[in-house]
């Protein structure tokens, strides 16, 4: 176990060094900032030079960008550009070792190829948390000067929600990074992988979710979506304003329990690790 | 047989000019002759390190390593010789466990390839050296050598040993072709591997880096440590290995020593009188070891014989014969490795294989 955990380190110091972590990182962190505070406090203010903040603020509410609607306005990211995100992060960690051709390098070192995989995928976990906090940390400060600036109550979430909130935002991102692992494992790169990806989270899921309400043959198919099932995980947590009215980050449903969401996002990393070990495994590395 | 490095004319200012000559494939630039082609005694085991048995790996209907028995001793230099796409890099990649065969079986220090046992004691340097271009040389084998459980200080010891230590902070990807190459070389040596599995590993060299890598190989052959070395250089292998294997369509075509596989040196003489000469060159060397080709005659098994051609030259001289050219043709590695992999031989590579193992 202490062998494995050093592995683990290993990987982690690598993920550390990549430049393209902290880019996808800071890409994230500027999407959730400018789609949760930044641009619907622009249309709050600009909506209020017109007819002033009190008269509607253009259809944002004051309240979702305020500390204590900090988990409903952010959490909402996780299963839109998020997955994206995340899905990408996968790709990289996985993918980027066949265009170097490392796999060759680290498999003939004394661990073999299984414990090496696993270390990878372990790091590649470990390194989806500072991505959940992170988001959390930063809406939390854009929020406290929004309040600030505004007047209005500094009070944030409850500690318990708040854990709740990245533990179930984490699990969404890991679950979108074991899909981009799957992909870069079956397309040994980087390029069609992240291609067909984005591919699929956003035109796929993102499209026909959209008609997932209006087309009754079209719900079950969509229930079963990574997307709707993220939604339905994070949906006791509360909605913000923004996703209700289908702006970035907005899903309408349908919903499916918790529970049931919790369980088949649970299968879809399942399939998706195990489809990529399975495939590392038996695969020739050439 | 021993090597003998090339010879010298003996002055002899009372006869007719002398042409001794070395053959053309052991230019003056490559002597010295290689030390190790003197077996270090006591070095070399009958130990197998690695032992294949019918090992095949075949990709549809083509047979890319077909029914390959190759057995390397421990402490010894095995050069494994091949055309391009003969099936060696395949080989080696079976043997570290990257490609699973088809069918056979291959024991690499006698354990599994590619099991942590077998790995633990194999440093491998396989085609171009592969590294993460982010990292810097130093970097990259902190992160192996935490994988391979090597200890810390052992990084510094394999830059240094090929000669990487300045650039050692610098990152990969501004490495020279031969930096990586050497980066590969220090990887696989900071384990301190039983086994050093070598493929190309002068690739991208300058001829400065050739030969400074052929020497770094050959310090590494030393004592207990076995290396297996593939290229498609002859040179470098004639001048390393102790033995050599040569691969071709998949399939070992011939091996053993380099003086096995490129046969006996013979020492040509072109003297006059021919029948005074070839008298005196009978009690000399015996009727069995000589023969005549045209005007020359040519003694075989010069080592067997105990025989010098210095010597023989001053004994013809003294007899007073007239030496016009008396010449070490020494067989060539490359003719025996073109003839053995080059179009239209493959029907007479398997009887050539039994001879040469006979």
């Amino acid at each position: 176990m202490a062998d494995f955990l050093q592995d683990v380190q290993t990987e982690l110091f690598l993920l550390r060094k990549r430049v393209s972590t902290w880019v996808v990182l800071a890409v994230w962190l500027v999407l959730a900032i400018c789609f949760a505070y930044v641009f619907p406090y622009i249309s709050y203010r600009s909506n209020g030079a017109e007819g002033g903040p009190a008269a509607g603020g253009g259809g944002t509410d004051l309240a979702t960008l305020l500390p204590g609607q900090l988990v409903p306005t952010v959490i909402g990211g996780f299963a839109f550009y998020g997955g994206a995100l995340a899905l990408i992060l996968g790709v990289l960690t996985f993918g980027s070792e066949f265009g170097w051709n490392t796999w060759k390098t680290l498999f003939t070192q004394r661990p073999g190829r299984m414990r090496i995989v696993f270390a990878k995928v372990a790091a590649l976990g470990l390194g989806l948390l500072p991505f959940a906090i992170g988001v959390f940390v930063v809406g939390g400060v854009a929020s406290l000067i929004i309040a600030g600036v505004e007047g209005a109550s500094m009070s944030g979430p409850s500690p318990v929600s708040l854990a709740e909130a990245i533990l179930a935002g984490w699990f969404t991102l890991a679950v979108w990074a074991a899909i981009g692992v799957m992909l870069a494992v079956i397309t040994r790169g980087t390029s069609l992988a992240i291609g067909i990806g984005i591919l699929y989270a956003l035109v796929i899921e993102g499209t026909i979710s959209v008609f997932g309400n209006s087309i009754s043959w079209l719900k079950p198919i969509v229930e079963g979506f990574m997307r709707a099932n993220a939604y339905s995980l994070v949906e006791p947590l509360g909605t913000s304003g923004n996703a209700e009215n289908g702006g970035p980050g907005g899903f309408s449903g349908p919903f499916v329990d918790p529970l049931q969401a919790f369980v088949v996002l649970a299968l879809y990393l399942v399939i998706f690790l195990g489809i990529s070990v399975w495939l590392m495994r038996r695969r020739d590395i050439a | 047989m021993k090597l003998q490095p090339p010879m010298q004319a003996q002055p002899q200012p009372q006869l007719q000019p002398l042409r001794v000559t070395t053959a053309p494939e052991r230019p003056a630039g490559l002597a010295p002759w290689p030390q190790h082609a003197v077996p270090v005694a006591g070095r070399r085991t009958e130990e197998l390190v690695i032992q294949t048995t019918a090992l095949t790996k075949a990709y549809g209907a083509i047979r890319a390593v077909d029914d390959l028995a190759l057995n390397v001793r421990r402490g010894e230099v095995y050069g494994f010789l091949g055309p391009n796409g003969a099936g060696k890099t395949t080989t080696l990649r079976m043997l570290l466990g990257l490609i699973q065969p088809t069918s056979g079986e291959v024991r690499v220090l006698g354990a599994a390839p590619g099991t942590p046992h077998s790995l633990a004691q194999v440093g491998a340097m396989i085609e171009t050296p592969a590294f993460y271009p982010f990292l810097s040389g130093e970097d990259n084998l902190r992160m192996l050598a935490r994988y391979a459980g090597v200890p810390g200080h052992r990084i510094g010891a394999a830059l240094e040993q090929v000669d990487l230590l300045g650039r050692a902070g610098d990152a990969f990807r501004t490495y020279s072709l031969g930096m990586k190459q050497r980066l590969g070389v220090a990887a696989a040596l900071m384990k301190n591997p039983a086994l050093l599995i070598l493929d190309e590993p002068t690739n991208g060299l300058d001829p400065a880096g050739m030969a400074e890598m052929r020497t770094l190989i050959r310090d590494l052959g030393q004592g207990e440590r076995t290396v297996l070395l593939s290229s498609h250089l002859m040179s470098e292998v004639e001048q390393i290995s102790d033995r050599v294997g040569i691969i071709s369509h998949g399939r070992l075509v011939a091996e053993g020593t380099v003086n096995d596989l490129r046969g006996a040196d013979r020492l040509l003489i072109h003297a006059d009188p021919v029948e005074a000469a070839r008298d005196l060159l009978v009690e000399l060397a015996g009727e069995a070891h000589l023969s005549r080709d045209g005007e020359m005659l040519a003694i075989t098994d010069l080592d067997d014989l105990a025989l010098n051609p210095a010597y023989v030259n001053l004994r013809l001289v003294t007899a007073g014969i007239a030496v016009h050219e008396l010449r070490l043709e020494r067989a060539s590695l490359e003719s025996v490795f073109l003839a053995l992999t080059g179009a239209g031989h493959d029907g007479d590579q398997h009887a050539e294989l039994e001879v040469l193992h006979g």
